[in-house]
């Protein structure tokens, strides 16, 4: 469509100089409303919602100890998830990119997490009258860097063969773990007792609303995402789209998942920086159609709009041969103009 | 209050090559998609004398 | 008019909204008679979904956030918004395949467009933080899970999915009142610019042209 073409189009579209019947807006409105209303009921009355309860630190720790020791020695020792993040909750790495672009890192650590800290060594310190494991902290936190890692090293090579006691309590073969295996045993423990859940949440004041360190601490186990496979909800299983049952979910995502679906984004370490440039540019291509050489000339060219205006074109009656027909096409028995 | 139809059970899946959707959720895109082409193929209705809907 | 009321800003502002939308416009017992077709209801549909979600969200709020785990009636309101939200996208989506197909943006509509491609915009977000506030084993994943997109982009720095307060006000409060604002933007600037009227079809525009040249030889 040449641009004289869209101008006379643009001009021809501005305003409607044609005949107008009579409408009833509050009307339709309300009509409409209730109509809303009434599907929503029904459809509340057939299937209500999804609640699947919350995991805790607490239940995690009953029904899979194992898990739970093996992600806190990785929190220990700095291996884990959130201790090699990076920004916003440390430095330990410089986050995603694409190019020189790294958003992650320009935006700081805002939200401080030091998970050897956080996640083990304070809330081991909060225990009431447990000396000895206060004394294994203080032996772990006076080692050098390398005695440590060796501790936790072997600790974590011995969780392979580790058994579960009718009591919860994780046991491994005999070796040298140091300090390491009482501090697992009475994290565990704590944990077990639902102190942990309260000891990540309420460390800065007596209200709280911030979930992010036992949601992070969780996170870095298998606890979440073992539920999250079984209900199809994993980054790979399209899950973002999904909800929990067989309710539809997210369904209007489906763009957004698709990409870590497919390569490059599937392997790539940066998907999530490349997934969200894509889609910005999406969206801001997909607000700016109007002014879209070739995506604004479709509706013209594939015509739908001859369906949907296709009782105005009856009216019209057939084309017009003569100069005069062609500028004013006959005007069906109506009602007046709005007013 | 029970909802009539419990759908806290496992969905099924539709899978063709790396597309893996949930049936209610293809079911809900089907449902855009022909509730999209009544509203343009059903005829509406001609106005009256007072005409308007 | 005197010198004191042409300064005014009250006046002044009242003459601009007046002329723009005069009251015959605002709320108009006419339509073209172009407007025929079921697509055109999908508009005021999600007008309505929008309506049924602030209305059942604000019972929501009434008794706070765990309410709906440990009441029916509560998890019945729960369930009609969720169910509100699902109708809110399905219109909206048709409301916007309808539009596409139109062309509405064409004869100076651009903003309409643009307020309504925004309207989608801001809602999915609205939507997220809505599944994260939940306070279930959806909200647990969900913002586990989308924190990675937005410490991806730096946001998450200072947005923080998993801080339960700042999702709930986000989702009561901030972003509610973005939407509102851009629909009512929306539902205005189609009040001021009338509804989009039909392409011409395309040999009555040969004829006219046709008819136009002749016109001009003879």
């Amino acid at each position: 469509m040449s641009a004289e073409q869209r101008r006379r189009d643009d001009e021809a579209a501005r305003e409607w100089k044609g005949v107008y019947r009579h409408y009833d807006l509050v009307k339709e409105a309300s009509i409409a409303f209730g109509v809303v209303l009434a599907l929503a009921l029904v459809l509340t009355i057939l299937f209500s919602s999804p609640d699947e309860p919350p995991s805790t630190i607490r239940s995690w720790s009953r029904t899979n100890p194992v898990d739970f020791v093996t992600t806190a020695v990785t929190e220990l020792d700095g291996s884990s998830v959130t201790a090699t993040y990076g920004p916003p909750y440390n430095h330990a790495s410089s986050g995603q990119h694409i190019a020189f672009i790294r958003l992650q890192k320009w935006f700081g650590t805002n939200i401080a997490i030091n998970a050897a800290k956080d996640f083990v060594l304070a809330p081991l310190g909060s225990m009431p009258g447990t000396s000895s494991v206060r004394a294994a902290v203080a032996t772990y936190q006076s080692a050098s860097a390398s005695q440590q890692a060796a501790w936790t090293t072997a600790y974590t090579n011995a969780l392979d063969k580790a058994t579960v006691s009718s009591a919860d309590t994780v046991s491994i073969p005999a070796g040298n773990y140091g300090p390491v295996a009482p501090m697992m045993a009475s994290l565990l423990t704590f944990a077990q007792t639902g102190g942990l859940d309260g000891a990540l949440l309420t460390n800065k004041q007596f209200y709280q609303t911030d979930y992010t360190k036992p949601l992070m601490f969780m996170a870095d186990g298998a606890v979440l995402s073992d539920r999250a496979a079984a209900e199809h909800l994993g980054g790979d299983q399209w899950g973002m789209m999904n909800e929990t049952g067989a309710y539809p979910g997210q369904v209007w995502l489906w763009l957004y998942t698709f990409w870590y679906q497919i390569k490059p984004f599937s392997t790539s370490n940066n998907a999530d920086i490349l997934v969200m440039a894509v889609m910005g540019l999406m969206s801001t291509l997909f607000v700016l159609i109007p002014v879209l050489p070739g995506i604004r000339d479709i509706p013209r060219k594939i015509p739908i709009y001859k369906l949907i205006w296709r009782q105005h074109y009856e009216s019209l009656g057939p084309p017009p041969t003569t100069v005069q027909s062609a500028i004013e096409p006959p005007m069906p028995p109506a009602a007046a103009a709005p007013g | 209050m029970a909802a009539i139809f419990n759908l806290n059970h496992h969905a099924g899946y539709v899978h063709w090559h790396f597309i893996d959707l949930s049936v209610p959720n293809v079911l809900v895109i089907v449902i855009m998609l022909v509730v999209f082409a009544a509203a343009i193929l059903i005829p509406f209705p001609k106005p009256t004398g007072s005409g308007g809907a | 008019m005197s010198t004191s009321a042409e300064r005014s800003w009250t006046v002044r502002l009242r003459k601009r909204a007046v002329a723009a939308l005069p009251p015959e416009k605002l709320l108009p017992d006419g339509q073209p008679t172009y407007v025929a077709s079921w697509i055109y209801v999908f508009g005021v549909l999600s007008l309505s979904a929008l309506a049924a979600l602030i209305m059942t969200g604000s019972i929501l709020a009434l008794k706070g956030p765990s309410w709906w785990h440990f009441s029916s009636t509560g998890h019945f309101f729960n369930s009609l918004h969720l169910w509100s939200v699902e109708l809110f996208f399905f219109f909206m989506v048709i409301h916007l395949w309808g539009k596409y197909w139109m062309a509405a943006w064409r004869g100076g509509r651009v903003r309409v467009w643009i307020t309504g491609a925004v309207t989608f915009l801001v809602a999915v977000p609205c939507a997220l933080t809505g599944y994260v506030s939940q306070q279930n084993f959806d909200s647990q994943w969900i913002s586990t899970q989308a924190k990675d997109a937005m410490n991806s982009v730096g946001i998450g720095s200072f947005f923080n999915l998993m801080n339960f307060g700042q999702m709930y006000s986000y989702h009561v409060f901030l972003l509610p009142l973005a939407v509102t604002g851009l629909v009512i933007a929306h539902i205005l600037l189609v009040r001021r610019h009338g509804v989009v009227p039909p392409f011409e079809l395309e040999d009555r525009l040969k004829a006219a042209r046709a008819g136009a040249t002749d016109g001009a030889s003879s």
